[in-house]
């Protein structure tokens, strides 16, 4: 046990201990980058192994499983928490620099966590510590957003706890293996995880909070909660059919939305919600090289969605809008965020020599030789659908389009550093992947830069861009208008409320009623009693009644002393 | 000293206390130092009673009889030691913060307040270490009485109302279902005494369980059962280190303490396993849970929302005991202290506030976090505990109850604790957010730190980091209080 | 705006002069078919080697693009389509929801671009 290393979280948890004891300033922003790189130094150096094994309550907890599957997350979400406090570092709120430490800490925790009560506490430590960074906005409608996105994850976690109760009733055992779909327990579990994950449905969270939460809290959110759980179901439930068309489904509702969304960052996260639908099927494939797609899609998606998010968030610290309605031609004087932003791009639209393009091919490659003929088609067309939101929308309405007129300076130096750093990683992955391969829970035989692969991708991006081109030169193509769209949230913002404030008004009325009812009999019998056997008229006064009841009181006490000493 | 002597000394330091209050009136100081010391002296004798009986049980120790098998009784279980420890312990807390929220509010009656504050803590000490339900009863009595004047504290006309409400409701209930519970218990076995396994099997049988169950269930009211719960919002009238300790901790905690020992001493979880005699009043629990956070969530005066709040957790305990399990039973005894530790913080919170801003309503302190970040960052961590979030010490006794309802199968049962969380989240947790980030209400909160005083804020402080301690020693709570449920 | 009116092109950064480029008139035309010819290009590079895929349809010669074209056009159709249902007005939840509400400027810092 001493022995044993310390579990990574605790690390991000201990900074987020010293750190208000901090001066402000300088000191703070640098624990912040060097925490995260300390632990993915720790997470590189360890063994595979499970270590920092506790025994509580007559369980043991493993906290610090380390394997092929978690120690890649891991890694992935130490290098994001360190890009997202390098963007971070002009804050100064120290609400939000703890939140974004135990934010991490946490989704490594679960990470690594080895048992389920384990996952439990870190996945409820996900959900508490990233609503202040939402809250941290200020505003009334981000309060509001905070507490819809919080009832909703710990809702999640819950729902785990209640299925890993029962799943330890069922076997006995919590540790966290996979699963299989078939009792109350694990369907539960499933469920829990399918919320986070932003299953169809159980997905609107998402949408709902992102484009609330403060200019670099997004780009923090954006890397952990939803890649969590893609980690948990990749480990719980690797091969579940239904995760197929699950993950079919969600590659493609969300790009219809995407598409006419005004503000960006909703865009950006109706965009991560398809991408993870990509991750999501490759589990249901559950093969070898589909696991490994879905854990390298998982990597390479947790750096361009940050680089898409940092560079609507720079705008939107310059300009105080991410509204396509109110942007365009920004690259006059933001000329390198929107070069990052292209890199971004390029990225989640899988172009060659881009990131997605070498973990995309993974998972499309997997649904092919499953022979999945329309999960397959389905997969393609979502392909084609985030070039025209994320590929195309974003940097065009953006940076391009028709000049707003607004001349923002360019990004401050340290958000150009992180997007900088992102980018490269971007284009350094999709240019040589082989680094990534080997990261990856089992053996990678894959060869992305075939003909076919680079041709067939090409087309399908430039066709679609020609069309982009067609549709805009004819007029069809839909104009940004200054508009929200309903979507499943409408159900618990508008209908819900309703239905609620009805119910709860109604209890209240009727246990207010009743219960006076009943209590002015209660109150006269008590009344008389006093009117009989109290002095006359100083009911009414509270001293003399209190000093009464005192004197009553301690005659009994004495009494019962003075039983005690006889 | 011997076990015995340290029980009655329990007992007799805050009565001493009391004495003192009313004798050293208009010294202030001295009278204050005095009980201070008495609750440090308490404390120390109950965690003597720890160090030599550890969770082991004692023979009675009988003082006086009344009857044949009718004694005025003493003795140590874990459970009983367990409430001595949370009450004590939290007594001295509580009695710093008094000492704080009376003077910074310029309260009146100071001497009374504390004199009547630890007869109460007396009556707490009998009623933990009641060797049988007729002793168990006096105190419970006694209780009553001695926390009346402490509701009725500020003497306005609703004080009154309030005080009346919360007599008629615990005197009625007590004497009107209670006794007679525990007059037909002493007819039909010829005993009170609190024996593990119960002493009812073998004496009753059929649906007069369930009946003589629900007369007990109802006749602690300061388990605050619905309908029988409204005393306690009315109760909340009383200046806040009253609501902190006796509706946080002593009083209610009393309430569902003797609704454990009766399920556990007098029923037997085997005998209303077997019978199913509890099945209705864990319907009931579930309805309580639920019912009356929905209820919290409507209010917008603080310390409404807390007592809705306490009377939807002491439901917890109470459903633990009717799930008639083992687990259900731990559960319901850790969630004893770990309830007493987080609702405690919050009053004092509550109250740190109403003394620093005199504001009540939920709905005037937005922004309030930003200028007293102590008080509110101690708020969330008790209402993170009582929501039963990691890592405080109230998910742990939530997972037992979870577990307990597992082992009977009751699907339903889980499904309200997870939901009763999701609520608390609501009601609990808005009032963080609001506190710290909504921008402020009128404007006129200061720009800059103005904490409550010292004694007010760092009481909550302290609580608040117990309830994280907790959540590291629940293991040790589990073992210290599983003989109670352990087979003969 | 009077004041971005005087900033004249030569005082943007240099990549941002670089780019201004596409805002020529003419631009976009040239951009739009250089697409083409490059789509074309794909088109033909589709017959110089041995196809093989998991499906006889990847086989076809330009199926990809095919494919692409007539999604992607679907795709704007039916997400048009779409907002006719589903569009409300940006304080459709009130203040509830920060669609309607400003960014707070203390937490920005909306510089405006200096010419050196």
């Amino acid at each position: 046990m001493l022995t044993d290393p310390w579990p990574t979280a605790f690390l991000f948890f201990a900074a987020a201990a010293v750190l208000p004891l901090l001066p402000k300033g300088l000191l703070r922003a640098l624990l912040l980058l060097v925490v995260p790189l300390a632990a993915a130094w720790q997470i590189w150096t360890l063994d595979l192994g499970t270590f920092a094994q506790v025994e509580f309550i007559g369980f043991q907890l493993d906290l610090m499983r380390v394997d092929k599957l978690s120690r890649v997350f891991g890694l992935i979400f130490c290098l994001a928490a360190f890009l997202g406090n390098l963007y971070a570092w002009h804050v100064r709120d120290p609400v939000q620099q703890v939140a974004a430490l135990l934010y991490a800490g946490s989704a490594i925790g679960a990470v690594f966590a080895g048992d389920l009560i384990t996952l439990f506490f870190y996945w409820e430590g996900t959900a508490i510590a990233s609503v202040f960074l939402i809250w941290a906005r200020g505003t009334k409608a981000a309060y509001h957003t905070g507490m819809r996105y919080l009832i909703i994850q710990i809702g999640s976690g819950v729902i785990l706890l209640a299925g890993v109760v029962l799943l330890y009733r069922e076997t006995g055992s919590i540790a966290f293996e996979r699963m299989t779909l078939g009792s109350v327990a694990t369907w539960l579990i499933f469920i829990s995880f399918g919320i986070k994950c932003a299953f169809p449905l159980l997905h609107n969270w998402l949408q709902d909070s992102y484009p609330a939460a403060t200019v670099t809290g997004t780009v923090i959110l954006s890397a952990f909660t939803t890649k969590l759980a893609v980690y948990a179901l990749a480990r719980g439930f690797a091969g579940t059919e239904i995760l197929i068309y699950i993950g079919t489904i969600m590659t493609l509702f969300p790009i219809f939305f995407a598409e006419i969304e005004n503000d960006l960052r909703r865009v950006l996260a109706y965009s991560l919600n398809n991408q993870l639908g990509f991750m999501v099927v490759g589990i249901g494939i559950g093969t070898e090289m589909a696991l490994n797609g879905t854990a390298s899609h998982a990597f390479a998606h947790i750096l361009y969605k940050a680089l898409l998010f940092m560079s609507v968030g720079a705008v939107l610290y310059r300009t105080g809008t991410s509204k396509a309605s109110e942007l365009g031609g920004l690259y006059r004087t933001m000329p390198l965020t929107a070069m990052f932003c292209l890199v971004g791009a390029a990225s989640i639209s899988a172009f060659p020599l881009f990131s997605g393009f070498v973990t995309k091919s993974l998972i499309l490659d997997e649904a092919g030789a499953g022979h999945h003929p329309y999960v397959w088609a389905a997969l393609v067309f979502a392909s084609a659908g985030v070039l025209s939101h994320s590929g195309i929308k974003i940097p065009y309405f953006t940076f391009f389009a028709h000049d707003s007129g607004k001349r923002p300076a360019e990004a401050p130096t340290h958000m150009l550093w992180a997007m900088g750093i992102t980018a490269f990683l971007c284009i350094a992955i999709g240019v040589y992947p082989d680094p990534l391969y080997a990261l990856l829970p089992y053996p990678v035989e894959f060869h992305p830069y075939t003909m076919g692969h680079v041709v067939g991708q090409l087309q399908l991006l430039c066709f679609a861009l020609l069309a982009f081109g067609v549709l805009m030169r004819t007029g069809i193509h839909p104009p940004e208008i200054r508009a929200i769209n309903l979507d499943t949230d409408w159900t618990y913002r508008r209908f819900m409320p309703a239905v609620v404030t009805r119910v709860a008004d109604a209890v209240s009325q009727f246990w207010s009623a009743k219960m006076r009812f009943w209590l002015r009999r209660v109150e006269a019998v008590v009344g008389r009693l006093f009117q009989v056997y109290g002095p006359e008229g100083r009911v009414a006064q509270s001293s003399p009644t209190g000093a009464m009841v005192l004197w009553i009181a301690v005659f009994l006490g004495v009494t019962l002393i003075v039983s005690f000493l006889s | 000293m011997d076990t015995n002597t340290a029980i009655l000394l329990t007992m007799l330091l805050p009565l001493g206390a009391m004495v003192t209050n009313l004798v050293f009136r208009d010294s202030p100081n001295l009278r204050d130092g005095l009980t201070l010391a008495a609750s440090v002296a308490t404390f120390l004798t109950v965690l003597g009673i720890l160090s030599t009986v550890g969770n082991g049980t004692t023979e009675p120790m009988v003082l006086f009889e009344v009857l044949p098998g009718l004694d005025l009784a003493f003795n140590v279980e874990p459970l009983g030691l367990l409430f001595a420890i949370v009450a004590s312990g939290l007594w001295m807390v509580t009695h710093i913060y008094g000492i704080g929220y009376m003077r910074g509010n310029n309260e009146s009656h100071h001497a009374r307040f504390f004199a009547c504050f630890s007869l109460a803590i007396s009556a707490v000490m009998g009623i933990a270490f009641a060797a049988n339900m007729f002793t168990l009863f006096l105190f419970y009595e006694v209780l009553t009485l001695s926390t009346y004047p402490l509701v009725a504290h500020k003497g306005t006309p609703e004080a009154i109302r309030g005080a009346r409400t919360y007599l008629g409701v615990l005197l009625g209930t007590s004497i009107g279902l209670q006794l007679v519970a525990i007059i037909w218990t002493y007819v039909i076995t010829g005993t009170l005494d609190f024996e593990k396994g119960g002493i009812l099997a073998g004496h009753i049988s059929g649906p007069m369980v369930a009946v003589l169950l629900a007369l007990y269930a109802f006749g602690i009211g300061k388990a605050a059962l619905m309908p029988f719960h409204r005393w306690l919002p009315a109760a909340m009238v009383a200046p806040t280190p009253v609501s902190a300790l006796l509706h946080a901790v002593a009083v209610v905690k009393a309430g569902v303490f003797t609704m454990l020992k009766v399920g556990i001493y007098i029923f037997g979880i085997d005998f209303l396993a077997e019978t199913g005699a509890s099945e209705w009043l864990m319907w009931l629990a579930a309805f309580t849970i639920i019912a009356s956070s929905v209820v919290a969530l409507t209010k917008d005066n603080l310390k409404a929302r807390l007592a809705y709040s306490t009377v939807s957790q002491l439901s917890y305990i109470t459903l633990g005991m009717a799930l008639a399990t083992s687990m259900g039973a731990l559960g319901g005894g850790m969630h004893i202290a770990m309830h007493a530790m987080g609702k405690i913080t919050l009053f004092m919170c509550a109250g740190s506030i109403y003394v620093a801003t005199h504001k009540t309503n939920i709905s005037q302190m937005n922004g309030l976090g930003r200028v007293m970040p102590i008080t509110y960052f101690s708020f969330l961590v008790g209402a993170l505990s009582i929501i039963g979030l990691p890592p405080l010490g109230g998910s742990w006794s939530k997972w037992l109850l979870a577990v307990g309802a597992a082992d009977r199968d009751q699907w339903i049962m889980i499904a309200v604790l997870m939901v009763s969380s999701l609520l608390n989240v609501a009601y609990l947790l808005s009032i963080v957010g609001r506190g710290f980030f909504l921008p402020d209400s009128d404007g006129t909160a200061a720009p800059k730190v103005a904490e409550a005083p010292l004694l007010c804020w760092l009481p909550p402080a302290l609580t608040a980091f117990g309830c994280l301690v907790l959540f590291f020693i629940a293991g040790d709570i589990l073992n210290f209080l599983s003989p109670i449920v352990a087979p003969n | 705006m009077g004041e971005h009116k005087r900033k004249k092109p030569e005082h943007l950064p240099a990549l941002g002069r670089l780019l201004l480029w596409v805002d020529r008139p003419g631009s976009a035309n040239k951009i739009f078919w250089a697409l083409a010819v490059v789509c074309a290009l794909l088109f033909v590079l589709d017959f110089t080697y041995d196809k093989h895929g998991h499906f006889h349809i990847e086989e076809l010669p330009g199926f990809y693009g095919v494919y692409g074209f007539v999604m992607f056009t679907a795709l704007i159709l039916a997400a048009k389509t779409l907002r006719i249902f589903i569009k409300r007005p940006e304080d459709y939840y009130g203040d509830r929801a920060v669609d309607s509400e400003e960014y707070p400027a203390d937490q920005l810092d909306k510089e405006r671009y200096h010419a050196d």
